[in-house]
């Protein structure tokens, strides 16, 4: 029953819980008053605050006397609901006795306004009372807001695991329509190689929901509830550099996974041609000068790269120190000149071009009018990236391999694509998800928006820090504001919001919180979350979040299944749900 | 030469009296448990004691009021709340305590001879309530008659919710059937009747505005240390009309700024008119009435009039006031509530 002794606003209010009757934060309430007229307004709302204390006694000593028999005390058990949703939108308040009662079925759909999302919601989580929290895939996929934003400290392994939830609960659970084959995921797997397992079965999965479910009293297990299945990804590609140093095969670097990850790397003329050098410098704004340079020579390098299809670059007017073999496949109309084959002859026939030649003074043309000092600093920070590039860009390649490891997240009959960069360095990981992401939005500037696709990436406060100016932080600012027009959707996470570029944080339709640093939950990126959450997100358990979205004023509490994917080597279920012994059968035979 | 000795009364100057007042008692007392006159210490409770109520009333006039009714009689009337209720707890500490029955009723005392119709105050709005006021009417037309009308209607049902719950004392030497199972402690004297009442019924009189002990024995009642009591005394009222058992039982040491009976309580039970023996049952309640009354006794920053207002009566009296309703709303609500019904606009 709403409290009569603290004031009853129309949003929030406190009631009374009887005695037999139990509420705890997040549970989702209904309350209906009546007007004057008789017309009844209902309020839907979440509870944020619960308190038990006696009641009739004044002094906090009193609770001996209580509690040995002698002073007669209630219990006063209330609770504060803040309210998500009035129906009909009559700003009354509710009366002091009105009954509030726990939002259920069609109550729980109006408290979660799913009535207003229709065929268009996706289960984005369960409640704590086991019902399925709806998100409004209009609010994902663009049409009416977009981009996913996941903040949370790290080590409680939560912000992948979810935005994978949420992408295959997308995926699988029919929201997309007829268009779900469509729909595709791009994931950049930055830490560990816990990622290259999503199209395993995880052997836990079974044994750990069964817990779950005996624990939360759930009458079926959670998959089931949200009538998702409990199965890894389909339709993946692995995408993962090519190991260092191996000049002659191609051989993806990863440790765990034997097979099925296909190696990527872009030849040297598509480097230039498609004009990757600005995603080389992450710090572009160092000095004006700088950025003046990494564009003309961009240029330069676009027009060499003009009139031919090798993987690799000719050049005429450079003659390297050591001396060059003739390959045995040498062109007739190349004759004459020097191949660029790697990326750091790339950079030697640079360096020559704006500070050996002419004795010292530079090719005049690629120099411009720059100072040599600026041009030195230019040289000097292709350098420090070389090593890192070198395995990435390669001219040493024949033309069918170039076509075959150029990496395609929109290669056809793939849906989720994979791409490794944590063995990467910090340049050349910027590098990689720069180029990817250019490359992919310049493509959906050209096809439009159909086929979403969903971008994962982790660590968004590197790729877009607040301060600071870089290509790869364009690209993200691009996707964030004109990315959902397109139907490319950020699902970005990080640490801490707070730094993050604002622009990329704020265009996040739905915004996740995981456990955070009390420190970092009173900055102002997260003032979407009221008072009482804020500090209840520092004690938020691995698989429960808080989730934000425009269609519920507040932010709902929700855990997630265990991953039903694999996402460490020792999680793949080897024997595909058969018994130990079956399999043994198969290999004695 | 003796130093003359001030010592304070602790009780708040602004209660009517002071916890001593001690006019000389007139009546007859005569020692029924032993003419020993000497401390007795407190025993444990037994075990078969499983429930101890106490009982308290409270009564308030809301509104007084000069009625005329359809025949032209008039008459001085009131309207008045009073509310009685009980704290049933474990003395052995079983379970929680809690209160019973503290349920208002509301009566407008009239001057007898007048024609009044039940008096419904209509609510203002459907989640308050209403307020709906008995008729009943005084003995006499004195102005302080509707007062003494209601404060006659609240001891009675006091008495009444004192009696409902009480095991019965058998005053009869050979029945002692029935185990003290259940006690009750009633604010203040037992008022009415006497044995026939019956009932393990304990008023306790916290204040001393008799005293009831002669000279020589008064001293004992400095002497006693907390949980000790006097004998019991069979006693006899000036009148004659009222009989009681009684004794004084000692809650607490007195600081040494009060005066030395500061912590004593004279306790009663009902009495046949003639003192020929003590019944069990009273003995049994004697005894354990300091054990009893110890534990119960209030502390002083909480409650000014401890140790003498238990602890469970201090949450009774907040109860009862609480269940008359604010008395500034209800003046209110009476007002309009006339207003409404016999104001110009109701003539017209």
């Amino acid at each position: 029953m709403v409290l009569g002794t603290q004031d009853v606003t129309p949003v929030s209010f406190w009631f009374a819980v009887l005695p037999g009757a139990s509420v705890q934060l997040d549970d989702l309430v209904v309350v209906g008053t009546r007007k004057p007229d008789g017309a009844e307004v209902r309020f839907y709302g979440i509870v944020d605050h619960v308190r038990t204390r006696h009641e009739g006694v004044t002094f906090d000593s009193d609770v001996q006397d209580v509690v040995a028999g002698l002073l007669p005390a209630s219990v006063s058990y209330a609770a504060r609901v803040l309210v998500t949703r009035v129906h009909p939108e009559n700003f009354i308040p509710p009366q002091p006795g009105d009954a509030v009662r726990h939002a259920r079925d069609a109550d729980l759909r109006m408290a979660l306004s799913a009535d207003k999302m229709g065929d268009k919601a996706f289960p984005g989580g369960l409640l704590a009372d086991g019902q399925v929290m709806p998100i409004n895939y209009r609010f994902v996929n663009g049409e009416n807001g977009g981009h996913i934003n996941i903040s949370g400290i790290s080590g409680v392994a939560t912000k992948t695991s979810f935005a994978l939830f949420l992408l295959h609960s997308i995926f699988r659970s029919g929201v997309m329509g007829a268009s779900a084959s469509a729909g595709r995921a791009l994931i950049f797997n930055v830490k560990g190689e816990d990622l290259l397992f999503l199209d395993q079965p995880n052997r836990d999965v079974t044994a750990r929901e069964a817990d779950a479910q005996a624990q939360k009293g759930l009458p079926r297990s959670r998959y089931a509830l949200m009538g998702l299945p409990a199965e890894p990804f389909r339709d993946v590609q692995f995408l993962a550099p090519p190991r260092p140093g191996s000049s002659g095969t191609i051989v993806a670097h990863v440790e765990q996974r034997a097979s099925g990850v296909t190696p990527f790397l872009y030849s040297l003329r598509e480097f230039c041609l498609r004009r990757m050098l600005p995603y080389v410098f992450v710090d572009r704004d160092a000095s004006v000068n700088l950025g003046f340079v990494i564009g003309s020579i961009e240029e330069r390098l676009y027009r060499l790269a003009q009139g031919a299809d090798t993987p690799y670059l000719t050049v005429e007017d450079w003659q390297p120190d050591t001396e060059q073999l003739l390959d045995e496949d040498v062109r007739f109309d190349e004759m004459g000149g020097v191949r660029l084959s790697t990326f750091a002859q790339l950079v030697a026939y640079l360096e020559y071009k704006l500070l050996d030649a002419n004795d010292g003074e530079g090719d005049r043309r690629w120099v411009g009018k720059q100072a040599p000092a600026t041009l030195q600093a230019f040289i000097r920070r292709l350098r420090g990236v070389q090593k890192h590039l070198t395995p990435l860009v390669r001219g040493d390649i024949t033309v069918t391999q170039a076509a075959q490891y150029r990496p395609d997240p929109l290669k056809a009959g793939v849906q989720t694509t994979v791409v490794d960069i944590h063995t990467l360095s910090a340049t050349a990981q910027m590098f990689v998800v720069g180029v990817l992401l250019r490359d992919l939005f310049e493509h959906k500037e050209r096809v439009g928006r159909q086929d979403t696709v969903f971008v994962v990436l982790d660590e968004l406060n590197k790729y877009a820090p607040r301060d600071g100016d870089s290509p790869i932080k364009d690209v993200l600012l691009d996707i964030a504001e004109r990315g959902r027009s397109l139907g490319i959707i950020l699902i970005g996470a990080q640490q801490t919001a707070s730094e993050v570029e604002r622009r990329i944080v704020s265009n996040a339709a739905v915004r996740v919180v995981g456990r955070l640093d009390l420190a970092e939950a009173e900055r102002p990126e997260y003032r979407f979350l009221p008072q009482s959450f804020r500090a209840r997100a520092g004690i938020l358990q691995p698989g429960t979040m808080l989730v934000s979205q425009p269609d519920v004023p507040n932010p709902v509490l929700v855990n997630y299944p265990f991953p039903a994917w694999a996402t460490r080597k020792d999680e793949v279920d080897d024997l595909q749900g058969r018994a130990a012994q079956e399999v043994g059968e198969d290999w004695l035979r | 030469m003796a130093r003359m000795r001030i010592r304070l009364d602790p009780w708040p100057v602004d209660l009517e009296g002071g916890q001593l007042t001690l006019a000389p008692f007139q009546g007859d007392l005569i020692d029924i448990e032993t003419p020993r006159w000497a401390a007795i210490p407190a025993r444990p409770l037994p075990q078969g004691l499983r429930r101890v109520y106490v009982v308290d009333g409270k009564r308030r006039m809301e509104s007084r009021v000069f009625l005329e009714d359809a025949h032209g009689s008039a008459g001085m009337g009131g309207f008045g709340a009073f509310v009685v209720g009980a704290v049933s707890l474990c003395p052995h500490g079983t379970r929680p305590a809690e209160l019973l029955d503290v349920r208002a009723q509301r009566v407008l005392a009239h001057a007898p001879d007048l024609l009044v119709n039940p008096t419904q105050l209509s609510p203002r709005d459907p989640h308050t309530g209403q307020l709906l006021y008995t008729p009943v009417a005084t003995e006499g037309s004195d102005p302080l008659a509707p007062l003494h009308r209601l404060q006659a209607l609240m001891l009675n049902a006091e008495q009444d919710l004192s009696h409902a719950y009480a095991s019965s004392v058998p005053f009869d030497e050979t029945d002692d059937t029935e185990p003290l199972t259940a006690l009750t402690l009633q604010d203040g004297t037992l008022r009415r009747g006497g044995a026939t009442l019956g009932g393990a019924v304990v008023g306790y009189v916290k204040t001393m505005q008799t005293q009831y002990l002669p000279p020589d024995r008064v001293g004992l009642l400095s002497g006693l240390k907390p949980g000790e009591r006097t004998p019991i005394l069979h006693m006899k009222s000036e009148t004659g009309r009222s009989t009681r058992f009684t004794w004084y039982v000692r809650l607490c040491e007195a600081a040494f700024y009060q005066h030395p009976m500061s912590g004593v309580m004279r306790l009663e039970m009902y009495a046949p008119p003639e003192p020929d023996f003590l019944p069990r049952t009273v003995r049994e309640v004697a005894n354990l009435s300091g054990t009893l009354l110890c534990r119960l006794g209030s502390a002083p920053h909480k409650d000014p009039r401890a140790p003498q207002n238990l602890i469970p009566t201090a949450a009774l009296e907040q109860a009862m006031t609480r269940a008359m309703g604010s008395a500034d709303l209800i003046t209110r609500r009476i007002r309009a509530h006339i207003a409404a019904a016999y104001g110009q606009e109701a003539v017209a």
